[in-house]
Order: C-alpha cells, then structure tokens, then sequence
C-alpha cells in the first residue's frame, strides 16, 4: 500500500510539475476502483494494465483539453462495500470518471452510488463506465444516463454463443444451462431458455449452484449425464468453469460446452486438452482482422509486457471509445461536465482492430462485435503457453450481436 | 439406483479429502491447543511443492517428496514462530496464524503468478477404473480415497499402538509430569505440529492434481476444513472422520436432489400457501447444497457445542 500511495503521489507530483508551465485548466481525473488486492485481484489487475496502456495512449495523442488525463487507482477489496467507501473517495479526490469491471455485484452497487451522487449534485455529476459487469439489470431496472456499459451483457453473450455453435453444427437439441446463483448466472440461464424456441432446441434442465463455493462438481456431471444433454451452456467463470468441465472430462462425459469466460488466463493451462472443442462467445479474438489486430497484440505486449486476452481488449476498446468522446468534449473551468461527455459519448464511434463499435443511446449499452470461437490446436496465438488457443468460428458484426433494449430501463435524461 | 450410488461415492472420496486435511488440523489442536488458521496454507503449498517437482522427479516421488518439504516449513513455524506466541494464549496464536497465512497466500502469487497453474493428473493415472450406466468413475478419485483411508488407519495406530503414541498422548494432559520423566516436550510438540502440517501437504500434493492448484485453493478449503473440525468436536481424529464423510455425503447428495420444503407442505395440505411465500420454501436442495454444512455446523453447535465426538467444551 505504501509503495503504491509513494508511486501515485510521485506520479501526481511530475503531473503538477508538467501542468505549471502548461494551461491553467484542471487535469481531467478517471479513477479506476477495482479488486487490486486479495483473493479476487487477478482479474481487477487486468483491468489495471488494460485502462494504463488506453490512458496512455490517450495522453500520447494530447489527453484532454491539453493536459494529460489523471488515473487514480482504487483498491475496493473485492466486495460492494469496500466499492461504495472507494467510490466516495474518488468523488472527493475529484475524479470526474469513475471506471470499474470485476462482478456484477459490485457494479451493481458502484451504478447505484453514482446514480445517487448525481441526484444531490446536479451540475457537478461524475460518469460511470462498467468495463464489465455484465448482468442485464445494470442496463435495465438499474439503468440511469451516467452509467455506461463497455462489455457485452448476458443476452448479447448467450445469444451470439447460441447462433454460432447452432450455425456450426454443435449446438444438438439437447441443452443444460448450469449457472452461478446470483445475477449474471441467473440472467445467462433465462437467456438461454428463451433462445430455445428461436433455434430449436430443448432445454433439458437448468442448475444454479453456489458461486466458488464448489470443489467436488461430480454430483452435477451426473446430472448432466443423467439429463442426455449434447451442450452445457454456462456464464461460469474462474473455478467453477475449470472444476466444471475436468469433472465432466474425468466422467468420461460427451457434452460440449457454450462458455462466456473460458479465455480467463489459466484456464486453457490447467485444463488442457479438457478443454478442447469447447465455445467461447467474446468480443476479441486474435485472429480476426490479423493486420490490425496483430498491430494492437504486439504493441499491448510492449507496454504491458504480455498479450491482451480476457477483459484487457474490451477494455482497451470501451475506453477507445471515451477517448474518441473526449475529442469532442469542450474542458470547462473546473475540468470537464459530465453531461457533455453523457451526450459525446452517445454519438461517438470508434473504430477498433474487431469493427467499428459505439454507444446505444436508449440504455448505454455498447454495440460491438461478438466473435464465437473454439479451443483448438490449429490457433494461431496460443493461450498459457499450451499448445491450444482460440480459433474464430463466427464474427458477428455489431448489428447483428446487438439485442434488444430491456423494456425495464426507464431512462431519465437530463433537461 | 446407480445414481445414489455414484452420490454415495463421490461424497465419500469428497469426504475422505477432507479429511485429509483436516485430520491434522485436528491432531494438532488436539495435541497443542492451538487452532492453527494457516492449515490450509499448507494444503496449498502442498500443491504447488508437488506441481513443482513434478518435472524433476516425477510425479511419484513429487508427492513423496512435498509433504516433507512441508513438514519442514511447519516445524520452522512452530519452532520460531509459534513456540514464542503460545504463552500470550489463544487469541495471538490465532492471530499470527492468521498472518501466516495472508503472508503464504501473496507469496504463492509472487512466484507462482496469481492464476491456476498446469498441475494435472498424470497420464498414467487418468483412466476410468470403471463405468456405470454410462458414467466413467475417474481411478484417481479411488486413488485419493485409498490415501485418506491408509492415512487414518496410520495415524490411528501410531496414536494408540507404539511407544510415541503414549508419549505424546500424555504430553497432552500432564506435560510436566512427562518432561520429570525426561522427555523433551517442546520436541514432541514440534513433532506433531509438522507431522499434521505434513498431512495437509500430502492432500494438497494429491488433491492439487485433481481439482485446481491456484493461490484461492487455501481459502476455498480452509473454511470448509474448519466445519469439519467444529462438527466432529475439536481434536478428535474419529469425529473429524465422521464429520467428513457426514458433508461430503449430505453434500453430495442435496446436489442431485430437486427437493424443496414446499413439497413436504403440499403432504399437509399447505402447498399452495409455500408456493405463495416462496423464497426459503420454493427453493430447491440443490441450490443450496454448500449451504448444508453450515446448517449442520449451527446444529451440532446448538444441540452439542463440543461436537459430534469431541470432549473439549
């Protein structure tokens, strides 16, 4: 923590330092509050790497009314409650954006924070952008104008999953969803049964088990096996997703699994050839584009000093995306209002090494392409250091992965 | 029918885990007084020692070979850790375990990275022992459960059976009177606390393969671990035992069962009241099967506070 607070406040410091002989403007303050410590952080770390290299970038090109763009990084521990005590701290510390990914249980409370913050201070609002949560409530019931999702939702990943195992021929009529008990499982389960009659399958039978809770998942295969299933579609990530599928590899098992989260890192190496033929539905692949995308895979690597994978391209792009907004914001006196970039935001596009993406208006959904793809040897980047990775199966351009908006988001805009 | 066997199975060899681990947790609170938090670190460094050596040695001799290296770290931590904070009482024993155990969990991610690293059964091992109404039973699991079993079996004998038994056993209750009689306790002490850490190892070397050897692995069996204790009554190796195989068990078989308590209330006529209601009364036993042991747990705690076999209030 010490080393942490010292490298921030020396990193403030050359940014003060930097600003006195530049404009008077105040620098333009975005605060990450992700997991950075305990058991969770490996994937709030990635977030990290993946919003400094964006930042960055931003900063190259000129930052924002030309001062760089300020990041502040805090550690919410992982839960909803340490997220509210962060948030509140960085609207202090006076940031304007605040940017969060891991669980849709934190984001949840981080969209309702924020959404309460803008309501006691008109004029002076902060802007939410969810790198990641990805449970329909949060662009539905939960929905608000400052709130801004930059990574698919249960619907666009089950759906795209869906259409591109079925187009492959790998879907059979025989379906189990098995889901994580809270709302992202739940949200990829009923997504999953109402995609049943669309595409003419049948969904033998669901399962919600307790969130990485679980080291024994043989009672489950046995279910699966019991069921007749072809294909398990599961939002499982972590753990739950890895014990799942050796579980079913150890039983001897035929099921071929629909995942959101297989491309965690790790998974491909402690899975191994377990993991072969399994789906994936995500809004990267490496091998899509291979011009451009191989142009953004190496440059990451330079920086971060690995490959993008998991949430680090969605991410670098969600924040493409800000930075195409920002060009068109106007600074004000204190900074930057956040409702012009509400409006920026809304009406940007940007173009990214998978297509161009952009923000819907109607819920702050972003529309993006989905690629679905399969474990294989014959990849060419390979994931973990084993010799299989992702193959593209199926792009699906952002209008066609683009779902329907939630009848419960009732948006109130300003004015 | 062969689906409650196959729950019977799984839930047993789940079980037997468990009590792998668990088993020293309980000998050496038994033995030392001390709740020791930082056991399932040493699971967890059973593993990655294992995953470790596995390309130098083998996978065989990995197994061997890591349960000792863990035994030495154990004896380390009571002979310069521990030993100094045992006469400050429980709450710092607890305490510094405690520390212990964040400290071995951030350095696993320092050198071993933070996510799950390749450690997997090896080739030969992975094989279907036999196959039931078209369901492979993995020989490994056999393989584990043959483990935990030799263990008690060993365990048991070298406590009641052999001249250190004794020692030790009455090191327990009378360790004055035993050091007058010219053994040396504080080694006897140190002893155990590594044989017990070396148990976790063992299960950690073994179990590592199976499931997953990542830096969460202490965290997500350390909780469970201590139910086990708490159930089967703190220090004893026959209630750890029961209490294992009573989870793994009830664990096992509430995942296959669609049960809810709505069902057992359409019996007396008040179905459609619990379907009404819902929440607690619609849900189904599956969802909550890792639930159960802490129910169980709030059970044995309100109906036998010194658990299921133990004498220790």
């Amino acid at each position: 923590m010490g080393f942490q607070k010292f490298a921030r406040g020396t990193a403030a410091m050359a940014l003060v330092m930097g600003a006195a002989t530049a404009a008077q403007a105040e620098p333009l303050k975005i605060a990450l509050v992700e997991t950075l410590s305990g058991p969770q952080a490996s994937t709030g770390l990635l977030y990290r790497d993946a919003v400094k290299y964006q930042i960055g970038k931003i900063n190259e090109a000129g930052g924002f009314g030309g001062e760089p763009i300020e990041l502040l990084e805090f550690d919410n521990q992982g839960g909803p409650v340490g997220a509210a005590d962060r948030v509140r701290a960085a609207i202090s510390e006076g940031a304007d954006v605040i940017l969060q990914g891991s669980s849709s249980a934190v984001a949840g409370q981080v969209t309702e924070d924020v959404r309460k913050y803008n309501l006691r201070n008109a004029g002076d609002e902060v802007l939410y952008i969810n790198l990641g949560g990805e449970a329909m409530e949060l662009t539905g019931s939960k929905c608000h104008y400052y709130h801004f999702r930059t990574s698919p939702n249960a619907a666009i990943r089950v759906n795209t999953l869906l259409d591109g195992m079925k187009e492959a021929g790998v879907l059979g009529d025989n379906v189990y969803a098995m889901n994580q008990n809270y709302s992202w499982g739940v949200d990829v389960q009923d997504n999953t049964v109402a995609a049943a009659d669309r595409l003419g399958f049948t969904v033998v039978e669901q399962t919600l088990h307790d969130v990485n809770k679980i080291q024994d998942f043989s009672p489950y295969v046995q279910r699966i096996q019991a069921a007749d299933a072809d294909t398990v579609i599961t939002g499982n990530w972590s753990n739950d997703l890895l014990l799942l599928m050796k579980a079913a590899s150890g039983a001897g098992l035929d099921v071929r699994f629909g995942t959101a989260f297989l491309d965690q890192p790790g998974n491909i190496g402690n899975a191994g050839a377990v993991a072969e033929g399994h789906f994936l539905s995500a809004p990267f692949n490496a091998q899509v584009n291979p011009e451009e995308t191989s142009a953004f895979m190496e440059d990451y690597k330079s920086v971060t000093g690995h490959y993008p994978s998991y949430v680090e391209p969605t991410t670098v792009f969600g924040l493409m995306l800000l930075g195409e907004a920002l060009k068109s914001v106007e600074p004000t006196e204190d900074g930057l209002n956040a409702a012009d970039l509400a409006v920026a935001l809304e009406n940007a596009t940007a173009e990214t090494p998978m297509g161009p993406i952009s923000m819907r208006a109607d819920d702050h959904q972003i529309i993006q392409p989905m690629i679905v793809q399969e474990v294989s040897k014959d990849a060419q980047y390979k994931a973990d250091d084993t010799e299989y990775g992702f193959v593209p199966i199926k792009v699906i351009s952002a209008a066609d992965a683009e779902q329907p908006v939630q009848d419960s988001c009732k948006m109130k805009r300003p004015g | 029918m062969d689906q409650i066997l196959f729950a019977l199975l799984n839930g047993t060899i789940y079980g037997l885990l468990l009590f792998m681990v668990s088993a020293g947790l309980t000998l050496i609170f038994g033995m030392m007084g001390v709740l020791n938090f930082a056991h399932a670190s040493f699971y967890m460094l059973g593993a990655y020692f294992a995953y470790t050596l596995q390309p130098l040695t083998g996978f065989w001799l990995a197994i061997i070979l890591a349960p000792i290296l863990v035994m030495g770290v154990g004896i380390l931590v009571e002979r310069f850790i521990l030993r100094h904070v045992h006469e400050h009482g429980h709450a710092h024993e607890l305490l510094v375990t405690f520390g212990l155990s964040v400290v071995i969990a951030e350095m696993i991610k320092m050198v071993y990275g933070k996510f799950a690293v390749d450690y997997r059964v090896p080739a030969e091992l992975n094989f279907a022992a036999f196959s039931l109404s078209g369901i492979d039973y993995p020989f490994y699991r056999l393989f584990m459960g043959g483990i935990a079993v030799v263990m008690f079996i060993a365990i048991y004998l070298l406590l009641t059976k052999t001249r250190v038994g004794i020692v030790v056993r009455s090191a327990i209750y009378r360790p004055q009177m035993v050091e007058a009689l010219g053994h040396n306790v504080p080694m006897v002490f140190m002893g155990v606390f590594g044989i017990g850490a070396a148990l976790a190892g063992l299960a950690g070397a073994v179990a590592g393969a199976f499931y997953t050897t990542n830096p969460n692995m202490a965290l997500e069996l350390g909780v469970m671990v201590f139910v086990v204790v708490v159930v089967g009554g703190l220090g004893s190796m026959g209630g750890a035992m029961a209490a294992s195989l009573l989870i793994g068990i009830t664990n096992s078989l509430a995942v296959g069962s669609d049960f809810r308590i709505a069902d057992l209330l359409t019996w007396i006529g008040m179905g459609g009241w619990a379907e009404e209601i819902g929440g607690l009364l619609t849900m189904r036993m599956s969802s909550l099967a890792a639930t159960l042991p802490f129910f169980i747990m709030l059970l044995v705690l309100v109906l036998r506070p010194s658990g299921l076999m133990g004498e220790k209030e």
